[in-house]
C-alpha cells in the first residue's frame, strides 16, 4: 500500500517533469533571436518566393501558439493551426520533425545513432564501475595506508581531468597504432560479420578508455566513502568480533550496505548516457548522438537539437525514476517517509 | 523477505556487471591483437564493376583518402548546400571554373551570342554519357536546364535568370533565348549542374525533394558516387567513360572528422592523404609543415572580413558616423596587419576593395589602401572639427557629441581579440568603441532596424563580382535581403543594373571597377582582409595539383594531380 503510493507519486512527478520539458523544449528554440529560415537557406541569391516556400515546408509560416486572427474570424479549429499544436500532435505520433540540414526524419536520425552512443557509454561505464568499485573497496579497507592515498590521488586526478583534454592526449599517444576517428574503416565489406565488428571494436578502444578513466574517479570516491561509513558501523565490529574472514565481512556486510549510494550514482550516470558523450564523440569523431548534437549546434539545425534534447531529457527522467524505485526496494526506510 | 530480495538484486547486478565487463573486454582485446594492419589493406578490392575489369593494367587501385569536417548534407542536389567541391566531381556544367573567377569550357565546347546578347548558342560536347550509360547530348542538357527552371530547384535555378527559352537545335547545339542580356553568363552556367533525365524525369516537386537515393548524385563528372555513410565516410569511383579520360585516382574516400584538429591528427597519423578546404586551422600549419611527407598549400580564396559601418539613413547610428571624415579616420586607425597576425596567424592578405584579389580580373587594383597611420587619423579628425574639449580622451563634435560607437562581432575567441585590435586603434585617435560580442543570431536580429554602429563580420563571396556589388543595392535592405550595411545610392544601383546586362567583359569590368572605387571612398565597409585557404596533402603519395583553383580537391585542381606509386 505504502509502496504503491510511493511508486505512484514518483511516476506522477516524472510525468509532470516530462510535460514541463516538452513545453520548454518547444519554447527554447523559438525564443532564440534571428529568422530560422535565414539559417536554412545558404544562398544569398535565393528568391523570396523560394524562401517563403521553405518557411511553409517547415511550418514556420504558422503562428507560434494560437492563431488569434482566425479566432477573431470565428474559425475555431483554425485557431489551433499553430506551430505548438503541430509540435505536440507530431510528437505523439513519434514524429520529431525534419532536419533543416539533411531533410531526414529526426526520429530516424536519432534511432540510427543512439545505439552507437549507448554501446560507447555502457562499455565505458561497465569498465569504470568494475574498477571503481574494486579500487574504492580496497582503499576504504586499507584506509590511511599508502595504497589508499595512491588510489585517492589517482581518483581525484581522473575526476578532475577534462574529458576532451584527456581524449586529445590519448589520441596523440595512440595515433598510428589505433584508429583515432570514426566508427569503422571506410568501405569495409561486408557491413556485418566478424571482421566488421572487430573493426568497430578497434575504433571503440580509445573513446571507451577515455570515458572510463573520467568516470572511474567518481566511482572510486563514492565507493570509498560509503564503504568507509559502513565499516565504522557497530555491526561490522560485531562481524569482525565473530571472527568472520575479511572477505566475508566486506562482501556480506560492507559491500551490500554500501551499494545504495552506488546504485544512485550509476543510475544517474546512465541517465546522462545519451548526452554525456558529446566531448568524447567530438574528439574521436564517433558518429553518435553527441556528435549529432555538436553538428546540429554548429549548423543551427533546430529540429535535430530539439529531438536530441527531448531524448536526453526523457532518458534522464526515466533514469531518475528508476533510481527512486530501486531505492525503495534496496532500502525499506525510503518508502516509509 | 525484503532482505533476500535486495540480496538477490545485488547479486544479479554484480553478475550483470561482470558479464558485461567480460563481453566488453573480449570485444576490446581481440582486435588489438592485430596491430600493424594498415588502413589500405582493409579497403576491399572487390566490386570490379563491368568496365573496370577491362583495365587490368594496375591491379591495385589508386586510392586517395580525403579528410573533412563535414562531407555533405545530402546527395540530392535539389536541396544540398554543402560541399560543392565534392558535387563538382560527380556533375558537369556547361562552363567550368578553372581558377578562381576564370571560366573554361565544360560540357559546352564553345559558345557564341547574338549582337543584342539575347540569343546564345552552345556547342555541346559529343559522346558524353551519364554514369548509368545514358547519353548526354544537347537534348538532355536542354531537358535538364528546363527541369531546373520548371521545378524552381532552390539550390541553383536562380542562376538561370532571364532564361526564356532553352532548346536543342540538334544533338550538339543548344540555343538559349534570354529576356534581357546577362553580363556574367559563364559564371551563372558554372553553377547549373546537368542532371540525367533517366533519374529525374517524371518526378513532381515533392518527389524531387524527398529523393534520397544515391542516384541523385549521378551526373557526367569524373567520379561516380558508390557509397555514403552519413557522418562517417563517402566513396567515389573513377568514371571510366569521363570525357576527359579516366581520372588518375581510381577511388576517393572522403572521411568525416568532428573537428579540424582531428583531421590534422589523422593526416599526421597517415590515415588520410589530402585535407578538404575547410579542415585545417591556421594553428596547425606549423605542425603539418614539420611532419614528414606532408606539404601545406596556401591559396587565395574569395572570403573577406570587413568592418561594417551602419550607413542606413534611418539606422540608429550617431550622425557623426555618417561624416566621411570620421570614416576616413577610422580607416586610418585600423591595423590590418595586426588583425591578420591575430586572426589568421599571418595566413591572409590586407584588403582594399570589396572584390577580393583572388578575382584578379575584377578586383580594382588601382585603389590604394588608406594606410594604418594614427597621426593621419588624428589630423583628419582635428581638421574636421572633432576636438577633445573636455579632455576625457574622446573627441566631440561642435555640439559636444562624443565620438562613441558600438562595436559588435559574433562570439568567438578570435573575434574578441580582433575587436580589441580595432578598439585600441580607435581609442588612439580619440574614438571610443567598447567591443561587444554576441551570438550570430543576435547580430542578425539587429537587422530589421539597423540598430548598430560598427560590426566586424565576413563573407564568402562568389567567383564573380555581381554578388559583392548586390549587397550594396537598395532593394537588398528589405527583410530577407543581404544588404548588411544599409548603404543605398541611386547612382550605385544604376551602375549595378548596367553591369548586370553588359555582356562585353571589358565594358562590364569598367563599371565594376568604378563601383568598387565608389564603395571604397564612401566606406559602408572597411574591408579588412582577404582570407587564404589552407590545405595539406601527402607529397609522397600525390603531386601536381593546380593551385589556381584555390582548393586542391576542386575538379580543375585535382584532375591534373598524379599519384606517386612506390
Amino acid at each position: 500500500m505504502q509502496r504503491g503510493n510511493y511508486v505512484l507519486r514518483k511516476i506522477g512527478f516524472a510525468l509532470v517533469t516530462l510535460a514541463a520539458v516538452l513545453v520548454f523544449n518547444f519554447l527554447l528554440f523559438r525564443i532564440l533571436p534571428g529568422d530560422p529560415v535565414k539559417l536554412i537557406i545558404h544562398s544569398p541569391r535565393m528568391t523570396r518566393e523560394a524562401q517563403d516556400r521553405i518557411r511553409a515546408n517547415f511550418g514556420l509560416d504558422k503562428p507560434i501558439w494560437l492563431d488569434l486572427e482566425r479566432l477573431a474570424e470565428g474559425d475555431i479549429p483554425g485557431t489551433f493551426d499553430s506551430q505548438f499544436t503541430a509540435y505536440l500532435v507530431n510528437l505523439f505520433r513519434g514524429d520529431l520533425g525534419i532536419s533543416f540540414a539533411t531533410r531526414r526524419d529526426v526520429s530516424e536520425l536519432l534511432a540510427e545513432r543512439v545505439w552507437r552512443t549507448v554501446v560507447l557509454v555502457m562499455g565505458a561505464n561497465v569498465l569504470a564501475i568494475l574498477i571503481g568499485m574494486a579500487a574504492g573497496l580496497v582503499a576504504a579497507w586499507r584506509r590511511g595506508s599508502r595504497l589508499d592515498t595512491g588510489i585517492l590521488l589517482a581518483a581525484l586526478f581522473s575526476w578532475a581531468l577534462p574529458t576532451f583534454f584527456l581524449g586529445i592526449i590519448l589520441l596523440i599517444l595512440a595515433r598510428g597504432r589505433l584508429p583515432i576517428a570514426g566508427m569503422v574503416t571506410p568501405g569495409l565489406k561486408p557491413a556485418d560479420g566478424l571482421t566488421y565488428w572487430l573493426d568497430v571494436g578497434k575504433h571503440l578502444i580509445l573513446p571507451t578508455i577515455t570515458m572510463a578513466i573520467v568516470y572511474t574517479g567518481e566511482y572510486i570516491l563514492i565507493m570509498r566513502s560509503s564503504v568507509m561509513e559502513v565499516l565504522s558501523e557497530d555491526f561490522i565490529l560485531a562481524a569482525k568480533a565473530k571472527g568472520l574472514p575479511t572477505l566475508r565481512v566486506l562482501r556480506d556486510h560492507a559491500l551490500k550496505n554500501a551499494m545504495l549510494p552506488m546504485v544512485t550514482i550509476i543510475a544517474l550516470t546512465l541517465g546522462y548516457t545519451v548526452g554525456g558523450a558529446i566531448q568524447v564523440e567530438t574528439v574521436f569523431s564517433w558518429p553518435g548522438i553527441g556528435r549529432l548534437m555538436y553538428e546540429a549546434v554548429q549548423k543551427r539545425d533546430y529540429p535535430v537539437l530539439q529531438g536530441a534534447f527531448l531524448l536526453l531529457a526523457v532518458s534522464v527522467i526515466i533514469a531518475n525514476l528508476l533510481a527512486d524505485l530501486l531505492y525503495s526496494i534496496l532500502d525499506p526506510r525510503v518508502k516509509a517517509e | 523477505m525484503k532482505a533476500s530480495l535486495s540480496k538477490q538484486l545485488v547479486i544479479w547486478m554484480i553478475l550483470f556487471v561482470l558479464l558485461a565487463g567480460l563481453v566488453s573486454c573480449a570485444q576490446k582485446e581481440t582486435p588489438a591483437e592485430v596491430p600493424g594492419e594498415t588502413e589500405e589493406t582493409q579497403v576491399p578490392e572487390e566490386e570490379p564493376a563491368g568496365p573496370e575489369a577491362e583495365a587490368p593494367v594496375s591491379a591495385e587501385p589508386v586510392i586517395m583518402r580525403v579528410g573533412t569536417t563535414y562531407i555533405w548534407d545530402t546527395a540530392n542536389p535539389a536541396y544540398g548546400w554543402y560541399n560543392y567541391t565534392l558535387r563538382y566531381l560527380v556533375y558537369d556544367t556547361l562552363v567550368e571554373e578553372a581558377g578562381i573567377g576564370r571560366f573554361v569550357p565544360g560540357l559546352a565546347e564553345s559558345w557564341t551570342y547574338s549582337d543584342d546578347g539575347l540569343v546564345w548558342s552552345f556547342k555541346i560536347r559529343e559522346g558524353v554519357t551519364f554514369h548509368d550509360g545514358t547519353p548526354c547530348t544537347a537534348e538532355e542538357v536542354a531537358w535538364s536546364l528546363n527541369w531546373t527552371i520548371e521545378n524552381e530547384i532552390e539550390t541553383f535555378s536562380f542562376y538561370l535568370v532571364n532564361f526564356e527559352e532553352i532548346v536543342a537545335l540538334d544533338a550538339t547545339t543548344l540555343q538559349v533565348t534570354l529576356s534581357e542580356p546577362v553580363g556574367n553568363m559563364e559564371y551563372l552556367l558554372m553553377y547549373v549542374w546537368i542532371l540525367p533525365p533517366s533519374v529525374w524525369e517524371g518526378m513532381d516537386y515533392d518527389d524531387i525533394m524527398e529523393f534520397e537515393d544515391l542516384a541523385a548524385a549521378m551526373g557526367t563528372g569524373p567520379y561516380r558516387l558508390v557509397e555514403w555513410k552519413e557522418g562517417e565516410y563517402l566513396i567515389l569511383e573513377a568514371n571510366e567513360n569521363y570525357w576527359r579520360g579516366k581520372p588518375a585516382v581510381d577511388r576517393m574516400i572522403w572521411r568525416e572528422f568532428a573537428t579540424g584538429d582531428a583531421v590534422v591528427q589523422a593526416m599526421i597519423a597517415g590515415e588520410i592523404d589530402i585535407t578538404a578546404s575547410d579542415a585545417v586551422p591556421a594553428t596547425a600549419v606549423r605542425t603539418l609543415e614539420d611532419a614528414k611527407n606532408i606539404e601545406v598549400a596556401i591559396m587565395e580564396s574569395t572570403a573577406i572580413d570587413e568592418l561594417i559601418i551602419n550607413s542606413h539613413e534611418n539606422g540608429s547610428q550617431p550622425a557623426t558616423l555618417n561624416d566621411p571624415a570620421v570614416r576616413l579616420a577610422i580607416a586610418h586607425a585600423i591595423d590590418k596587419q595586426q588583425i591578420i597576425n591575430v586572426a589568421y596567424l599571418g595566413y591572409a592578405e590586407a584588403a582594399t576593395v570589396v572584390v577580393p584579389r583572388a578575382l584578379d580580373y575584377w578586383h580594382n587594383s588601382d585603389v590604394q589602401d588608406v594606410p594604418f597611420d594614427l597621426a593621419a587619423g588624428n589630423r583628419v579628425l582635428e581638421e574636421a572639427g572633432y576636438l577633445d574639449s573636455n579632455r576625457d580622451g574622446i573627441r566631440e563634435d561642435a555640439e559636444g557629441n562624443p565620438l562613441v560607437f558600438r562595436l559588435y562581432a559574433a562570439e568567438g575567441a578570435t573575434n574578441a581579440r580582433i575587436l580589441e585590435v580595432i578598439a585600441d586603434g580607435l581609442a588612439q585617435i580619440g574614438i571610443s568603441a567598447p567591443p561587444t560580442l554576441m551570438h550570430e543570431n543576435s547580430l542578425i536580429g539587429l537587422y530589421p532596424d539597423f540598430d548598430f554602429d560598427l560590426i566586424y563580420w565576413g563573407w564568402g563571396l562568389d567567383p564573380d563580382p555581381d554578388f559583392a556589388m548586390l549587397i550594396f543595392t537598395c532593394d537588398q535592405r528589405e527583410a530577407g535581403g543581404w544588404n548588411d550595411s544599409g548603404y543605398c545610392d541611386d547612382e550605385f544601383d544604376e551602375m549595378y543594373r548596367q553591369q548586370a546586362i553588359t555582356v562585353d567583359h571589358e565594358a562590364r569590368r569598367e563599371i565594376i571597377w568604378q563601383m568598387q572605387e565608389k564603395l571604397f571612398s564612401e566606406r559602408p565597409y572597411i574591408v579588412l582582409t582577404y582570407a587564404q585557404t589552407i590545405q595539406a596533402y601527402r607529397s609522397d603519395r600525390i603531386t601536381g595539383f593546380d593551385l589556381e583553383a584555390g582548393d586542391l580537391l576542386w575538379k580543375s585542381a585535382f584532375l591534373p594531380a598524379r599519384p606517386i606509386t612506390q
